[in-house]
């Protein structure tokens, strides 16, 4: 107790020495340096790069709200996007990319040319190569294949589009989901619904622009980093919101407090902040003073979109729900409400899809298959329900994982697994995407005969990016942020749009 | 011999630049003298070096002519011009000389002459910058406005014009081969330069080929050189079209293959050769489907739009290439009939409308007829019955309709096909019967009813 008193003072002590030094230098460079290094910071940190505010400090719009929308560039053919991530990296081929000439080599060994140079994250000395654990069939009218692993799914084959030879050069979930999300394996990234948020903002007033939703048990490898903001005002990061118990943790008001003193409360923090902002022109104050008054809205607007009870029974048979659980059907409904009330990006993410063979749930025919019918019914009733709201136009889902998996049988330390499993793959994997602006019963990219790499159509994680951004209104190469010193951009400096695949 | 006369047909452009110089000088020197008269002498000298070397232009001017392929008729100007201007030098060499040979031209002011010189050289000057750098050399870096007012063309490319539903009754040659060649060819293999003696703009001509022969083999592309320079690697020095013009793309070089081994036809559509349509798809025009109506508008006023947004109603520009707005009213779920005013000084703007989930009516329907440019309209989660449905047929953008969550009745259905643009309606959960997409108006309508069902498997619940 004692301890823990005395590291507040010490802290309260460190914080009063930084805050002290500082205003005393801006107080008195006032009008000097310290105009020309507000100036700097406003160019550098206001999204619509108005010139810097000379004498006055006026706020923008976007100061005030950074979720106040913002036209795109160019004309856009979707309005939010919908991304069901399975983290964990689902297996390509026992799903979507059918490989008929795997079943002749199954049991053979791997052929040494295909494993010079090749990093795995486990498979050791030469591997065998695992026919697909699957059955496969060619579907709808677009005749895409897809396995018997998702019986509801090939009823809106037509409706999606292919990505067969999708690559990333990360093995590892964490990296590879932070590429995946972020555009670079490497932290510090803002993910690409921060930067969708960032750009757009937001129509609905009282929800957040960007809301993370997971399932599966754990939160992805990556960690938050996933979702955040990276060098972008933090405002335009992904709330979490929990399908299980409260939504979001603390959004009840304690007992004791009514309303309208929470109100008057957050009114009162608010003046004074704004008052700081006035003095220090540190954008993560409007930040802040922005989530104190959308907190306050949250509590009444998101207690009532996160509530399915009050969802007609047949639309909860059709996905599926599990009220008062935490599920990926919960999710999916849920990311359909979000939409329809104007949220810009939701995110999925489903944990459990790391199929390497070590343990029963993490088997290519059993545990993936599980998994296999948790996504199967809810991903497919959430392109009907969309679709039959006239909200699947406005909408782009997206569904992938962060690499693929071998054609291999995966032998950890060299020995025969418990069960069949796979072991990561980068080379060559399945995503798909549904909704506006995308060409329906399209595929696009072909692997080779085992399904080790892309032959045709190869696209890049930052070519689905582009591709992401352009839906959006964007031109990839021209969207970026100026941080320390440089601009960025969320395709680095790649990325290609997929024509292929767009209507 | 045809080599050394070639290369100095080639120091033509090297030359002409001396009676240019030597001409301008006398000029000024004679406008310089005009009063004096001190420097006449000089100023014939050089008028008469100016001749010299302007005969030996003309001289090199034509061997260029005779050994690159230019046409006659291209040049014919610039020759003849050429060729006045070296006897126009002589003339002023022999004016400005004590003893002149014709006395005639005495009597005509030396002024005038060097002003009817200088026209003469820049004309003929300006002709041969044409025929090197092309007629449009000074007019393309104008902005396209500026050029179609002084009635250049702004581009002359021919389209190929193809779509999905009738490039079968395309024909082969004039409708795809031609324009690609025109595109990408003639420009250097054309009726103003046949380079290495091909031009490749009339049927003729592709016949006949060029100076190494015929560029065809019928029914072998492979033998073909029309088609195997395209398919040499970029550096090849052969590889056509050369580096720096635009290159051909993939779809057009597999096409002029095709035609080709088709027995190079000029006669006859892509359907009587049984081509498959997957060669032409890069051609088809991509359906470009915007939520606004292809029309310039004014802006709207900023001060309307923030008096707008003060309601809690948002507005939003569509895009950053247009003015139209999106409108939405998620933040004001009361919004009323009566509101509808708030919009009025934005209603030739709104491109996109969503009322969803307000307390509208069927009155207001009459209203929103107001909104000549509205192609989105979202009515979903209202009290809208489709009573007054037939107000917005006089929306002719009007594309997208969502009535879902509405009493809207079945009745009222058959009055779509009245509406001149629609294209998409959503009529989920409203009174109706139907389910799924149902076609109307021949196709043109689809009416979404929705009511999608999953209905349960036996795998739904087997847990591996």
């Amino acid at each position: 107790m004692k301890s823990s008193i005395e590291k507040l003072i010490r802290e309260k002590q460190v914080r009063e020495a930084e805050v002290k030094t500082r205003r005393h230098f801006i107080k008195s460079c006032a009008q000097g340096m310290g105009g020309l290094a507000l100036s700097s910071i406003f160019m550098g940190c206001d999204p619509l790069r108005k010139p810097a505010p000379q004498n006055t400090m006026a706020f923008s719009e976007r100061d005030l709200n950074p979720l106040s929308t913002l036209a795109p560039p160019y004309g856009p053919k979707v309005k939010s996007v919908i991304y069901l991530h399975m983290a964990g990296a689902p297996s390509q081929l026992e799903m979507f990319d059918y490989k008929p000439q795997l079943h002749k080599y199954h049991g053979q060994d791997c052929p040494q040319s295909l494993l010079e140079g090749k990093k795995f994250a486990f498979i050791k000395g030469t591997p065998k190569l695992m026919g697909p654990q699957a059955e496969f069939k060619q579907e709808g009218e677009s005749g895409n294949w897809v396995s018997n692993f998702l019986p509801h799914f090939k009823k809106v084959v037509d409706e999606v589009a292919f990505l067969k030879a999708v690559h990333t050069d990360q093995f590892n979930h964490g990296p590879a989901q932070l590429f995946m999300h972020t555009g670079s394996p490497r932290l510090g990234r803002p993910s690409i619904g921060a930067w969708a948020t960032y750009g757009l903002g937001s129509v609905n007033q009282n929800l957040p622009g960007f809301v993370v939703l997971t399932s599966g048990g754990n939160a992805p490898d990556a960690g938050k980093s996933v979702w955040g903001s990276g060098f972008l005002p933090s405002v335009y990061q992904g709330v979490q919101c929990r399908s299980q118990g409260d939504p979001v943790l603390y959004i009840e008001d304690p007992k004791g407090m009514s309303r309208d003193l929470k109100g008057r409360t957050i009114e009162a923090i608010n003046a004074i902040n704004k008052k700081e902002y006035t003095k220090y022109a540190d954008p993560e104050i409007l930040a802040r003073i922005n989530q104190y008054e959308m907190a306050y809205r949250m509590q009444i607007a998101v207690p009532e979109v996160m509530n399915i009870n009050n969802e007609p029974e047949h639309i909860k048979q059709m996905y599926g729900v599990a009220p008062g659980k935490e599920s990926f059907a919960n999710n999916c409904l849920l990311a359909r409400k979000l939409v329809e009330d104007g949220v810009r990006f939701v995110q999925l993410f489903d944990w459990g899809w790391d199929t390497h063979g070590n343990v029963r749930s993490g088997s290519i025919d059993l545990g993936l298959r599980n998994k296999c019918r948790e996504i199967d019914r809810p991903m497919t009733a959430l392109i009907l329900d969309l679709k039959q709201r006239g909200l699947l136009d406005d909408t782009l889902i997206i569904w992938g994982g962060e690499f693929g998996r071998t054609p291999m049988q995966e032998n950890r330390g060299n020995k025969k697994m418990a069960y069949k499993g796979r072991d990561h793959h980068g080379d060559a994997f399945t995503m798909w995407m549904a909704g506006g602006g995308i060409k329906k019963g399209a595929s696009h990219g072909k692997t080779d005969d085992i399904g080790f790499s892309g032959i045709e159509g190869r696209v890049s994680v930052h070519d689905v990016h582009a591709t992401v951004l352009h839906l959006l209104g964007f031109d990839h190469e021209q969207f970026t942020y100026e941080f320390q010193g440089r601009h960025f951009r969320l395709t680095d400096v790649e990325g290609e749009i997929i024509h292929e695949i767009l209507a | 011999m045809d080599i050394l006369l070639q290369l100095i047909g080639r120091l033509h452009p090297l030359i002409v630049h001396l009676p240019i110089g030597f001409i301008l000088l006398g000029i000024l020197l004679q406008f310089y003298d005009r009063k004096q008269g001190e420097f006449k002498r000089v100023v014939s000298l050089i008028y008469l070096w100016g001749a010299l070397s302007a005969t030996l232009a003309c001289i090199t001017g034509y061997l260029l002519y005779s050994g690159e392929g230019f046409s006659f008729d291209s040049v014919k100007w610039h020759l003849w011009s050429g060729m006045a201007t070296a006897v126009f030098a002589f003339l002023m060499f022999d004016n400005l000389r004590e003893k002149t040979l014709l006395k005639a031209l005495n009597k005509i002011p030396v002024l005038w002459m060097s002003l009817l010189f200088l026209l003469l050289i820049s004309f003929t000057g300006h002709l041969g910058g044409n025929l090197t750098h092309g007629s449009e050399y000074l007019v393309e870096p104008l902005p396209n406005s500026v050029k179609s007012r002084l009635g250049f063309p702004v581009f002359e490319k021919k389209p190929i014009v193809l779509n999905a539903e009738n490039w079968r009754d395309t024909p082969f040659y004039e409708g795809v081969i031609a324009p690609i060649l025109n595109n990408k060819c003639v420009s250097c293999h054309g009726p103003k330069q046949a380079k290495g003696g091909l031009s490749l703009h009339t049927k003729e001509a592709i016949l006949k080929g060029g100076e190494n022969g015929a560029v065809i083999v019928t029914d072998t592309p492979d033998k073909s050189e029309l088609y195997a320079r395209l398919i040499l690697p970029e550096e090849d020095e052969e590889h056509m079209p050369p580096k720096d013009k635009t290159p051909m793309e993939k779809a057009e070089i597999e096409l002029i293959a095709s035609w080709i081994a088709q027995g190079n036809p000029f006669e006859g559509t892509l359907g009587d050769f049984g081509l498959d349509r997957e060669l032409f798809l890069s051609f088809f025009p991509k359906k470009v489907v915007l939520d606004h109506p292809d029309l310039e508008i004014p802006k709207a006023e900023k001060d309307s739009i923030t008096a707008i947004e003060a309601h809690n109603i948002h507005v939003d520009v569509l895009s950053g290439d247009t003015h139209f707005l999106s409108v939405s009213c998620i933040n004001k779920p009361n919004f009323a009939d009566a509101d509808f005013e708030i919009l009025r000084p934005i209603s030739q703007q709104i491109a996109v409308l969503d009322l969803g989930g307000t307390q509208i009516t069927d009155a207001v329907l009459d209203k929103l007829a107001a909104l000549p440019n509205l192609t989105v309209l979202k009515l979903d989660n209202t009290d809208i019955t489709g009573a007054t449905i037939a107000k917005l047929t006089a929306l002719e953008h009007l594309r997208d309709l969502n009535l879902t969550y509405t009493p809207f009745q079945e009745k009222y259905v058959s009055l779509f096909p009245e509406f001149p643009n629609l294209n998409k309606v959503y009529l989920y959960r409203t009174n109706t019967t139907a389910q799924g997409l149902v076609p109307l108006a021949e196709g043109r309508i689809t009416l979404d009813y929705g009511q999608y069902e999953l209905p349960p498997i036996p795998s739904d619940s087997i847990v591996y």
